[in-house]
């Protein structure tokens, strides 16, 4: 399917001043995008800049508030996944739509099978003939009897194309699809991407490398705060205006720091450590009295850090010591140490919704406060109102159900839990991800009165500017690795991004 | 994680017997089998005997085969043997009422039938874990029986049903085989080629992938444990055939026999992955297993101890090659 | 499908907790069944049949105590029935073979609790689903015993050990009180120990559980190894009251006690559910089979009903649990 798109005037695709707002907070403000055929248009941005919901409005999946949509000139609507395939849009998920244990050409076609002679028969010499025609429009040289299970990521990230091309995609989204492939790999999909080129199809291409813009991209649009800031051609431009173009973001945030006494004696060190989970020869140190920010683009490995200190996830190599004992996996043990992890997805990690605000407070401190056997129900609740009035957590009382708290108040709870277990070393993860600015507020005032107190506190947070206000010191994270520490001094956003995208 | 790019060339057929997680393992677990009771003596070598195994075992290929499409998409049918139970006596009932084998067929098919659909909307549409909503069909299926029966057997089988269990087709094949052998391919080319066989791997696999791509999943899965049900009132002609009459507890239990031999041949409980062909290596796999210890004069009980055991062996097996995540 | 939340959050008993309600409203239900029975049956009212229907829900109790535990950790233990069979012709053996009541005992004890650490350690070391392990180890039992038990059958215990299961002291069965010691027990160990906090906390949200601290796959052997103890313990009171032990004593008892468990309000997807409830539970299974008796109803229909009833439990539970925010 070549068509000469040289000939065709104007973009493809446009999204005119679209606007999507969420309970609470603005997402996308007014973005204009153009697409236009056989290019690769690089979309960047911070963590929730904004990147993630347009891409979503484009394929269908959320409807926007605001702002209309012209597909070759022509206004159109899409109100649903249905409109976006008509015309031509398919978004290749990071969690493939592949089912593993049927062959490629299987997975191509699903759902449109080659009918046959008899009825529900297929035609699978004429499916494997097909399917084998868009391999090689892809440039990919596998066999289409292959079960997809049998095929690393890269290839199953590239059948996933495939399979969108099949359904006459003519404009791809693609979502930092190198993240997880080798050099090699990435070669390969920059050819077939070239192919693609060359055939018309459009891609918008969302990526933290800036190698990787300057190479493949056609056009640079910078997201910041769900607005549109700028759109470049790469030739006009260079890493680091494209930085400080995504920096600067608007935050409520009312903090006032503190004075803080100084550091105290290590308490967690963290020694050449490599993980399963993508972690490579990680070195990082935390003393009492400090709090340490851990900054990186998402998937570049924060929350891994987090898990392999607590021990949630298993170390393969190098060592991780809190308060001088090595760590070994081991999470019941992590918190009789005192380390205490306040996990990203409150909802499904750090709580259990169905069961009380006082069973949540109370379920790692049973051992301090009850011994190891047994628990007395009215002793227990009176730990946990006075912990409720301590953090001022909304609720009609300590037995209401948990899952029915205010995003605020449940991430309260979560860290209620900790300090009723006495912790001494809190690793944040996201703290203050979906809360309004009021209890974002006494969440860092807990924060200062913690290592007032003597505790060490690690925070990793998407909010440069909650970093650069809350924080002694930065490490920052990037693709598995520490990129580089940061002193107070040093703290910037243009700094923290510039460390935290690879080739900036 | 960075997987290794697999250059990935056609598979030759050693791979693709090894592909299906423990299916080269099942092979390997008849074999030996089949060496040990061998070497055990005691007549398990003959033509004769060899025969028998196969005879015994198309009941349970029968039941195996609905059972491994039902696995495939990540579910369990515990109801099977009460079934296949209930199947079975409705049939005698019937062959003894009107003499004849099509209506008691199509009685027995009906029953299967039933449950089937009755497992089969409590999975999808209602929601409820297959083992639960299976036990729970088991127990109505179970009871029915025996009160269909009064608990007692029935007896008079006419000729026309016991004749499937004697003579040959085509000069060749004993109905039973025949029988067992026309299901297997019926299966197998419903499985490996058809759309639905395609659907039953992703219900397994990646049951949204099915919804995103616009296919109706409860239906389909609906459609797998029917399958299931038709297949044992298919199983009970069979079966009334064997023991001549039609019994209240005649098939209770076979389920787990089922289970295990899907277990054995490869197919995992998660993830759509499996292997037909490793469900005939299973059956026979068990067949030779009772067989064996029958003719060491274990008694039946004991015999689904071993079965256990070897199915704990396999779910071993592939664990240690790292196939289940 | 859309399903209708049963919002137990306002009425009448809204100031309760969320247990306590749910007890109650299953008592009432007990009420309601209870005299509904009296109206449909004379029979039902003697004391004669109301001890007896206390007999038997304490021995399905005791049964479905430990199977509690294990449910509440969003588990299940199917092979119970067959580890009664076990349990009670091992012990069986033993006190015939020793003469003595409390090696037999003991070994009843043993069996059931090694059973239960199979189990548990299935699960959480092979990391085997806990339907798929129990039902393999369901059968592994059934031919244990009848290997050793070679199909006969043992009678004739002493007098004393009888006692127990068919014995009354205040005119009311002894089952009756050893079901109140573990009801006690049980409600003590769910309620006031850590050990049953943590065991809630697994249930409700086992990642949850394990990233707060808690030795979950400790507490998950625990479990089983208390629903295999408590199917000792209900084998012993089982062969006291039959006298007699064979290979098949206890297959049919493993759908009744699940029914109870998931009458009395325990979900199977974990988190929620009480002793109590159990109880309550096995009294509502035990009057509705008694209810089915008294009507000469063909005692052949009864794995039936409760088989409808456990799926219907299970349907109940699946409409108010999508009710919740999860």
């Amino acid at each position: 399917m070549i068509t000469d798109h040289s000939t065709q005037a104007g973009p493809l695709f446009e999204l005119r001043g679209i606007s999507k707002s969420f309970p609470g907070v603005r997402a996308l403000d007014d973005v204009s995008f153009e697409i236009h055929p056989g290019e690769v248009h690089m979309l960047l941005g911070e963590n929730g800049a904004g990147k993630s919901t347009l891409m979503k409005v484009l394929c269908g999946a959320y409807t926007a508030d605001a702002g209309e949509f012209a597909h070759r000139g022509e206004p159109v609507h899409i109100d649903g996944p249905a409109d976006a395939r008509r015309y031509g849009i398919a978004v290749i998920f990071q969690e493939f739509t592949l089912v593993p244990y049927l062959n490629i050409a299987q997975n191509i076609f699903l759902g449109r099978e080659f009918k046959s002679g008899f009825p529900g028969w297929v035609d699978a010499a004429g499916m494997h003939r097909e399917a084998r025609r868009i391999l090689d429009q892809l440039g990919l040289a596998l066999d289409t009897r292959t079960m997809v299970a049998d095929l690393g990521v890269a290839h199953q990230q590239m059948v996933e194309i495939a399979k969108a091309l099949s359904q006459q995609a003519k404009i791809l989204v693609l979502d930092e699809p190198t993240a997880a492939l080798s050099d090699r790999e990435t070669e390969r999909l920059f050819a077939m991407i070239a192919k693609l080129k060359a055939d018309g199809v459009a891609m918008v291409y969302i990526s933290h490398r800036m190698a990787e813009v300057f190479e493949l991209g056609d056009r640079i649009t910078v997201l910041r705060d769900g607005r549109k800031i700028a759109t470049r051609m790469p030739g006009e431009t260079a890493p680091a205006e494209l930085v400080s173009l995504m920096v600067g973001r608007k935050v409520d945030m009312s903090y006032a720091r503190s004075e803080r006494p100084p550091a105290g004696p290590r308490v967690l060190d963290v020694r050449n450590v490599h993980t399963n989970s993508g972690l490579v020869d990680v070195s990082l140190n935390v003393r009492a009295g400090e709090i340490v920010g851990l900054a990186g683009l998402v998937g570049s490995g924060r929350t891994e850090v987090a898990r392999a200190i607590f021990g949630a996830d298993r170390v393969t190599s190098g060592t991780v010591e809190v308060f001088g004992k090595v760590q070994r996996g081991d999470p019941a043990k992590a918190r009789a140490l005192g380390v205490a992890l306040i996990p990203e997805g409150r909802k499904t990690q750090g709580l259990a919704l169905i069961r009380s605000v006082a069973d949540n407070l109370l379920l790692a401190g049973l051992h301090k406060h009850f011994g190891k056997r047994w628990f007395s129900p009215r002793h227990g609740l009176a730990i946990a109102r006075s912990l409720i009035e301590r953090l001022r957590v909304v609720t009609p009382g300590p037995l209401q159900r948990v899952g029915l708290l205010s995003g605020g108040n449940q991430q309260k709870v979560v860290i209620g839990k900790w300090l009723n277990a006495e912790s001494k070393l809190f690793l944040f993860d996201e703290p203050t991800r979906g809360i309004d600015v009021g209890a974002k507020a006494e969440i860092f005032a807990l924060l200062d009165q913690l290592v007032r107190g003597g505790a060490a506190v690690l925070m990793i947070s998407s909010e440069l500017p909650e970093i650069i206000a809350v924080c002694d010191r930065t490490y920052v994270m990037r693709e598995g690795r520490v990129a580089g520490e940061l002193a107070r001094a040093q703290m910037t956003e243009q700094s923290i991004l510039t460390l935290g995208m690879h080739d900036a | 994680m960075h997987d290794a790019v697999t250059a990935a060339p056609a598979p030759n057929f050693l791979e693709r017997l090894q592909r299906a997680g423990s299916a080269g393992g099942a092979a390997i677990v008849l074999l030996v089998l089949f060496a040990v009771f061998a070497l055990a003596g005691r007549n398990f070598l003959t033509p004769g005997n060899l025969v028998n195994i196969a005879m015994q075992s198309t009941i349970l290929l029968l039941l195996a085969l609905p059972m491994t499409l039902i696995i495939l998409t990540e579910g369990l049918d515990l109801s099977m043997g009460a079934v296949l139970t209930l199947c079975n006596v409705v049939l005698a009932l019937v062959a003894v009422k009107t003499g004849a084998l099509a209506p008691a067929l199509a009685a027995a098919l009906a029953v299967g039938l039933a449950f089937g659909l009755l497992n089969g909307t409590l999975v999808a549409a209602l929601r409820i874990p297959p083992f639960v909503a299976t036990l729970g069909t088991l127990g109505v299926a179970q009871g029915l029986a025996l009160v269909v029966t009064d608990g007692q057997s029935v007896v008079g089988i006419p000729d026309a049903v016991q004749q499937m269990n004697s003579g040959l087709w085509f000069g060749l094949l004993p109905p039973p085989i025949a029988i067992a052998a026309l299901a297997y391919l019926a299966m197998h080319l419903l499985l490996y080629q058809t759309r639905f066989g395609a659907y039953v791997f992703a219900l397994g696999g990646n049951r949204e992938a099915l919804t995103l791509a616009g296919i109706h999943a409860r239906g389909n899965l609906i459609a797998v444990y029917v399958l299931g049900g038709l297949m044992a009132g298919l199983a009970a002609l069979l079966l009334t055939a064997r023991i001549n009459a039609g019994h209240p507890t005649a098939a209770i239990g076979m389920e787990f026999d089922a289970i295990a031999a899907v277990a054995v041949g490869g197919t995992s409980f998660e993830r759509g992955k499996g292997w037909l062909l490793g469900t005939v290596l299973g059956v026979l796999a068990v067949g030779v297993l009772r067989n064996g210890l029958n003719l060491m004069s274990v008694p039946s009980s004991v015999q689904v101890s071993a079965i256990g055991v070897l199915v704990i062996v396999a779910l071993l097996i592939d664990a240690f090659r790292g196939d289940r995540r | 499908m859309t399903a209708a939340s049963l919002d137990l959050n306002r009425g009448p008993l809204a100031h309760l907790s969320q247990g306590t309600r749910s007890v109650v409203y299953r008592l009432l239900a007990m009420a309601l069944i209870a005299a509904a029975m009296s109206f449909a049956s004379e029979a039902f009212l003697t004391s004669n049949n109301l001890l007896n229907v206390l007999r038997q829900a304490s021995l399905l109790f005791l049964l479905a105590s430990g199977l509690t535990l294990v449910i509440l950790t969003a588990g299940l233990d199917l092979s119970v029935g067959a580890n009664v069979a076990l349990s009670a012709c091992l012990a069986a053996t033993v006190i015939k073979g020793t003469g003595s009541v409390a090696l037999g005992v003991a070994a009843g004890l043993g069996a059931g609790s090694l059973v239960g650490l199979a189990n548990g350690l299935l699960v959480t070391l092979l990391r085997i689903p806990p339907f798929i392990a129990t039902y393999g180890m369901l059968w592994i039992l059934h031919g244990v015993t009848y290997w050793f038990m070679k199909g006969e059958t043992i009678h004739g215990f002493p007098p004393a050990f009888r006692a127990v299961g068919s014995g009354y002291w205040l005119g009311v069965p002894i089952p009756v009180y050893v079901m109140l010691l573990f009801l006690a027990a049980g409600i003590v160990f769910a309620q006031r120990t850590t050990w049953g906090q943590e065991i809630y906390a697994i249930g409700a949200n086992p990642e949850a559980a394990r990233l707060s601290g808690v030795p979950v796959r400790r507490r998950l052997v625990l479990v089983y190894v208390a629903s295999g103890a408590m199917a000792g313990l209900a084998s012993l009171i089982f062969l006291a009251r039959l006298n007699s032990a064979e290979g098949d004593i206890g297959e049919t008892l493993t759908l009744p006690a699940i029914a109870a468990v998931l009458i009395g309000g325990t979900s199977l997807f974990g988190g929620v559910g009480s002793m109590l409830g159990t109880l309550v539970g096995a009294v509502i299974l035990t009057l509705v089979l008694n209810f089915m008796n008294l009507l000469t109803i063909n005692a052949n229909w009864q794995p039936l009903v409760t088989g409808v009833i456990v799926v219907l439990a299970v349907f109940l539970d699946n409409l108010t649990r999508k009710g919740d925010s999860r």
